[in-house]
């Protein structure tokens, strides 16, 4: 049996099963099989063995495969930080219209009870130039 | 079209899907350094094609990913599948790769074959995936396919392809199902590195340098680790083959 410790000659039968030896290495392999018949027996045995795993029947994805990517894709992003500010954008701009609304009322009301203000409106003398 | 408009499969991606689907039958049967001309013709036209839709994408056209998803995803369901032996998961980490491939597609720099890019990203998910399922005392759910499944389409139509359905007689089926299960069932016991050269090398057909590519391994490395990851794998499958 080939020492997994020996790693040319592990590496020498791996190239061997997946029919990748250059001629130096075919040669070094070829050597190595007739001086030592438990690795003969292990290569025919990793041979059959790989026969059966590459017979292993392909799978295919589901049919609804890029549907489900597509919705992960789509909640990911709505959990993204992106989307709150998207949703969030219109809610600010009313609350800026909001404060600015009351500051407008508060002002007013603020002028109406303001008594200097009052008297300087009333005081104010329709200039009439004919009339002195 | 609207982006992540779904159910519009073009017929582009219908073509697309059966070449990604001729693949690996043809990989699978080939040495690693035997490749014929026309191979390499072939992949340095899935390269061309692959670089056109990564432009595309970056452009932010929905269509080239819907494309990419269906030219890639029943090898990427099957290495997650293969390599976790489990169809929910398996469909779970192969959606969250295609989810990264989105995300970081701005940051894949075009260096080396983008399948090359993508199958790294599957394979780092599925190792995770291991480690969390591990973590959280996941009791191992591997998924053997049923004689009866293995022929017929699968949970959502998928189909596998059973092999051994080219074999005449029953009991040849029967066996060769029999055998089906062990391995998947062997390899979901190896050590997830071994594991995941077994699915690429001996079950998706990647070649040396494509697998260096995936796991950054040296040549002499990726031999020898190989070749202890089948010696595990057939010492595993003994008993059954007796």
């Amino acid at each position: 049996m080939v020492d997994p410790s020996d790693s040319q000659a592990a590496e020498l039968m791996s190239a061997a099963l997946d029919e990748a030896l250059d001629a130096n290495d075919a040669a070094a392999f070829e050597a190595m099989m007739q001086a030592d018949e438990d690795a003969q027996a292990e290569f025919a045995g990793l041979r059959d063995m790989l026969k059966l795993v590459k017979e292993l029947p392909e799978v295919e994805a589901p049919p609804d495969f890029y549907e489900n990517v597509a919705r992960k894709i789509r909640r990911r992003k709505l959990l993204s930080g992106e989307f709150w500010l998207l949703v969030s954008l219109p809610f600010q701009v009313l609350s800026v219209l909001v404060v600015l609304a009351i500051a407008v009322i508060y002002m007013m009301v603020q002028l109406d009870r303001d008594p200097a203000a009052k008297l300087e409106r009333e005081r104010a003398p329709v200039v009439d130039s004919d009339h002195p | 079209m609207v982006w992540w408009k779904v159910g519009e499969v073009s017929k582009a991606n219908a073509t697309a899907q059966a070449q990604a689907q001729a693949q690996p039958t043809s990989a699978n049967k080939r040495g690693g350094s035997q490749v014929s001309s026309s191979e390499d013709a072939r992949r340095a036209e899935q390269d061309r094609r692959d670089r056109r839709l990564v432009k595309r994408i970056r452009d932010g056209d929905e269509g080239a990913f819907q494309e990419l998803v269906s030219t890639y995803q029943n090898r990427i369901y099957g290495l997650c599948y293969r390599f976790l032996g489990d169809r929910e998961e398996a469909e779970d980490v192969a959606q969250d790769v295609f989810l990264t491939v989105f995300r970081a597609i701005g940051s894949y720099r075009g260096e080396g074959r983008f399948f090359t890019w993508l199958y790294r990203i599957a394979s780092n998910n599925c190792k995770n995936r291991i480690k969390y399922l591990k973590g959280r005392h996941h009791g191992r759910r591997l998924e053997i396919e049923k004689s009866a499944q293995a022929q017929m389409p699968s949970r959502e139509g998928g189909a596998t392809h059973s092999l051994q359905s080219q074999v005449p007689g029953p009991e040849a089926v029967v066996t060769g199902n029999r055998l089906q299960r062990a391995i998947q069932e062997e390899i979901a016991n190896l050590d997830p590195d071994h594991r995941l050269l077994i699915v690429l090398r001996d079950i998706q057909g990647l070649s040396y340098q494509d697998i260096m590519k995936v796991t950054g391994l040296q040549a002499g490395t990726l031999k020898s680790r190989l070749h202890r990851a089948r010696v595990a794998l057939k010492k595993r499958m003994e008993k059954h083959m007796r």
